[in-house]
């Protein structure tokens, strides 16, 4: 108060001296530490601070309007904020934050100077603070997380795509603090910072799907040894994962732990597609380095590969390390197999005495080696997230010490798979022309995300499409229509082997249109089914799946008619182009049937350009039709 | 860093409390080989939310696990050794792995030793582990004594 008082004194004496009587707290008037707290409000006031970048990224603002100080928080918890109106004023904020670090009643980790450590040293940089006035001298809390959490540079970390959890078909990311003695490949004990939903385990998965995409969940950051995330994406849900060593300093990556300390235990909304995972580690980037903008371009979407481009495009990457899964490292032993090894492989998972059988002994030692270490491997697989079977960990054991005896290995060298940073682009616009019920058409189509089965399928999980918001527009001489929405629609194919078993199946839910009766018209439908896929050649799929289905269509005498059907098809990859041959067929309750078959091959111009072709014949009850189209697909 | 866990490691070992299993219930010391994973009972949710139920962790050693964490190879508060047994049993078994590293590293043991230290686990698997019923505790227990016998790592756990 004494800064303001003595600057006005000379214009309004006794104005300034009741507004000072007014606003000062009267037992602390004298107080000089209530003077210096003034003085520094005074200057973060002249010098605006709560409008710079780096105290809007420690507060996580959304700035609505920053010529009228309108600010929106999106931590959704009231510890975070020391000023009352914290959430949504800035500069009230700031002010208080300053205050509170020189709260005396509280001497403990809990005070502010403990807890908001990244605004502090900010605070004290921008308005030199004099640290030996500020009253808590040693936050051990923080002390000891340091020691413990202690790094000096960061790795993106990209668990690639698994389909069978709704959250992790688009992939994840998380960041990985590595350690100074990281030169010695300790990544294992470096820690993973992870932002993710709290969730109830009540909740079923379908109910954590709608919950969670509408924010039902708050969202925490979770800091755990990193080898515990090797153990739940390599080992566990057998996802490749991808490394990105990042080039941020010391002391950015220093920045980043302190700020990530202020949100310990708090809580953000949880939403799926935009304020995700992956949105939160770009605002944890924003704080280690500021200036650099990464999060403007996900105000609808944060589709995790989409923010390994946006830190790409930011020059942050430095290099790309790959950590092949469990089964990917277990299918590059069998790739190198003969079938006759391929077989004993197996026998010795079920038999340890195969061991000391002659078509074992009979093979040089390293192939007993390979074997050995395969059929390992594939009893841990199969025991993967199972209890501990007594009779599975002998059979483990005695393996591991067959492959003891062997001489001291060399670490495996895996190939590399294309990284997923540089597949196409997840949204995708497509021009088409084409005939359909003899009619000629133009059609616009626009996908909010993200993969075909016939898309470039590089830096993609084989056999998996991944569609979420896909419109078709039509003009055809009658007129302009919606032809085609889907919601959802899902496609896992994956070759079942002498190894490995998956299920192939699909979820699929959308509008389109069926001429089942004298008009082309559009119905809603719920389909899904579940089959198996085999490899028949190299780069092919084949797979035939059963398929139930749900449709309303005003044609029909049920206002929800069940169907029942077949899914077959053959998908072969050349590299450059991926052609789809597919015939399916269903019969529903009421008597009305349709076969249809379809041809499509997707020719790859570049990355983010394609030419596809589609062919279909189709056989309904009431009419037999053909279509054909020509599209040019643009990926961005 | 390095420094920090190095006396920690050789504190807690060099007590010679190897009597006396360290840790409490949950802390991974009495975990069997090929348990590794019994902690992941309900992962199936925590997946497909990316996240967590129930205790969220920060990466503190002390924390609400009720875990007795005086420094013997603990890692985020439990036994680094009882969390990563399957790993290492497997690494041991080749004779080399980013698990046998990450436990050198936890014992201090430097650069030019952790050849050393691969080797001497490699040769001695049987002893290390000489049944699938084998503990966290006991392995770290024979760990000790292979590396009190090798003149190269003696030091780390003098």
């Amino acid at each position: 108060m004494q800064f303001v008082c003595t600057k006005n004194l000379h214009h309004n004496i006794i104005l300034v001296l009741s507004l000072c009587v007014l606003f000062a707290p009267a037992p602390s008037w004298a107080d000089s530490s209530t003077n210096y707290i003034t003085s520094l409000q005074q200057g973060a006031i002249e010098q605006e601070l709560w409008r710079e970048q780096e105290w809007i990224n420690f507060l996580h603002y959304d700035v609505l309007d920053k010529n009228n100080d309108e600010y929106l928080s999106q931590v959704d918890d009231d510890r975070f904020f020391n000023a009352p109106d914290g959430k949504t004023n800035s500069k009230a904020e700031l002010l208080d934050t300053l205050s509170a670090f020189f709260q005396t009643e509280i001497n403990d980790d809990t005070h502010a100077q403990c807890r908001f450590v990244a605004r502090l040293e900010w605070l004290s940089k921008k308005l030199e603070i004099d640290k030996n006035r500020l009253p808590i001298k040693n936050c051990a809390a923080y002390k000891e997380w340091r020691e413990q959490v202690n790094a000096d540079h960061v790795t993106m970390v990209f668990p690639a795509y698994h389909l069978n959890s709704p959250s992790s078909m688009f992939g994840h990311t998380l960041l990985r603090m590595d350690k100074k003695f990281g030169e010695n490949k300790s990544e294992w004990l470096s820690y993973a910072v992870n932002f993710g939903a709290e969730t109830n385990t009540d909740d079923n998965s379908l109910f954590y799907a709608f919950k969670g995409l509408a924010g039902g969940y708050p969202g925490v950051f979770i800091v755990t040894p990193y080898f515990k995330k090797i153990q739940e994406y390599n080992r566990i849900e057998n996802r490749d994962i991808w490394e990105y060593p990042l080039n941020l300093t010391a002391e950015e990556t220093h920045r980043m732990l302190e700020h990530l300390w202020e949100l310990k235990e708090m809580n953000f909304d949880y939403f799926f597609f935009d304020e995700n995972c992956s949105y939160r580690l770009l605002e944890l980037l924003e704080v280690a380095r500021p200036g650099i903008e990464l999060t403007d371009d996900f105000s609808l979407t944060a589709i995790p590969v989409d923010t390994v481009r946006a830190i790409e495009r930011a020059h942050l990457i430095k290099s790309v390390e790959y950590r092949p899964s469990q089964a990917t490292e277990l299918q590059h032993l069998i790739d190198d197999m003969s079938d006759e090894e391929q077989e004993i492989t197996l026998d010795l998972a079920e038999d340890i005495t195969i061991s000391e059988s002659d078509r074992f002994k009979n093979l040089p030692p390293e192939k007993q080696y390979l074997i050995t270490d395969a059929a390992y491997k594939y009893i841990r697989y199969q025991q993967t997230g199972q209890e501990r079977d007594p009779a599975q960990a002998k059979h483990s054991y005695e393996l591991l010490k067959q492959i003891n005896i062997y001489p001291k290995t060399e670490p495996r060298e895996y190939s590399v798979p294309t990284a997923p940073e540089v597949s196409h682009e997840s949204r995708r616009f497509s021009v088409s022309a084409g005939e359909r019920l003899k009619l000629a058409y133009a059609e616009l189509s626009y996908k909010f995300s993200f993969h075909d089965l016939e898309d470039n399928e590089h830096g993609f999980l084989r056999g998996a499409q991944i569609n979420l918001g896909n419109i078709q527009v039509r003009s055809n001489r009658k007129g302009t229509k919606i032809h085609q929405f889907d919601l959802v629609d899902i496609f896992s194919i994956t070759p079942r082997t002498d190894f490995f078993k998956p299920l192939s199946w699909r979820v699929y839910t959308g509008l389109e249109r069926q001429p089942t009766g004298l008009e082309d018209q559009l119905v809603a439908h719920v389909t899904g089914g579940a089959g198996v896929s085999y490899e028949l050649w190299q780069d092919s799929q084949v797979y035939a799946l059963a398929i139930l289905r749900l449709e309303h269509n005003n044609d029909m005498n049920n206002s929800i008619e069940p169907g029942a059907g077949l899914l077959t098809g053959l998908l072969h990859h050349f590299g450059t182009s991926t052609a789809h041959i597919e015939l399916s067929g269903e019969q529903f309750k009421d008597d009305i049937y349709r076969v249809r078959s379809s041809y499509k091959h997707n020719f790859v111009i570049s990355t983010n350009h394609s030419l596809k072709l589609t062919a279909r014949r189709e056989w309904h009850s009431s009419i037999r039709f053909s279509e054909i189209a020509l599209s040019y697909q643009y990926y961005f | 860093m390095k420094k920090t866990i190095m006396s920690i490691a050789l504190l807690g070992l060099s007590s010679s409390a190897m009597a006396e299993a360290p840790g409490g219930p949950g802390c991974g010391w009495g975990n069997l080989l090929f348990d590794g994973q019994a902690g992941f009972a309900p992962h199936f949710l925590a997946t497909t939310t990316n996240g967590t139920s129930g205790n969220a962790t920060f990466g503190m050693t002390t924390g609400t696990n009720g875990c007795s964490v005086d420094g013997k190879l603990t890692y985020g508060g439990k036994s680094l050794l009882g969390s990563i047994m399957g790993e290492f049993s497997e690494d041991v078994a080749r004779g080399e792995g980013e698990a046998l590293n990450a436990v050198a590293v936890m014992y201090g043991v430097e650069q030019q030793d952790r050849a050393a230290f691969a080797a001497a686990m490699h040769s001695n698997f049987n002893s290390l582990f000489p049944s699938e019923d084998v503990t966290a505790d006991e392995v770290m227990a024979s760990m000790n004594e292979i590396m009190k016998a090798d003149a190269r790592l003696a030091k780390y756990v003098a």
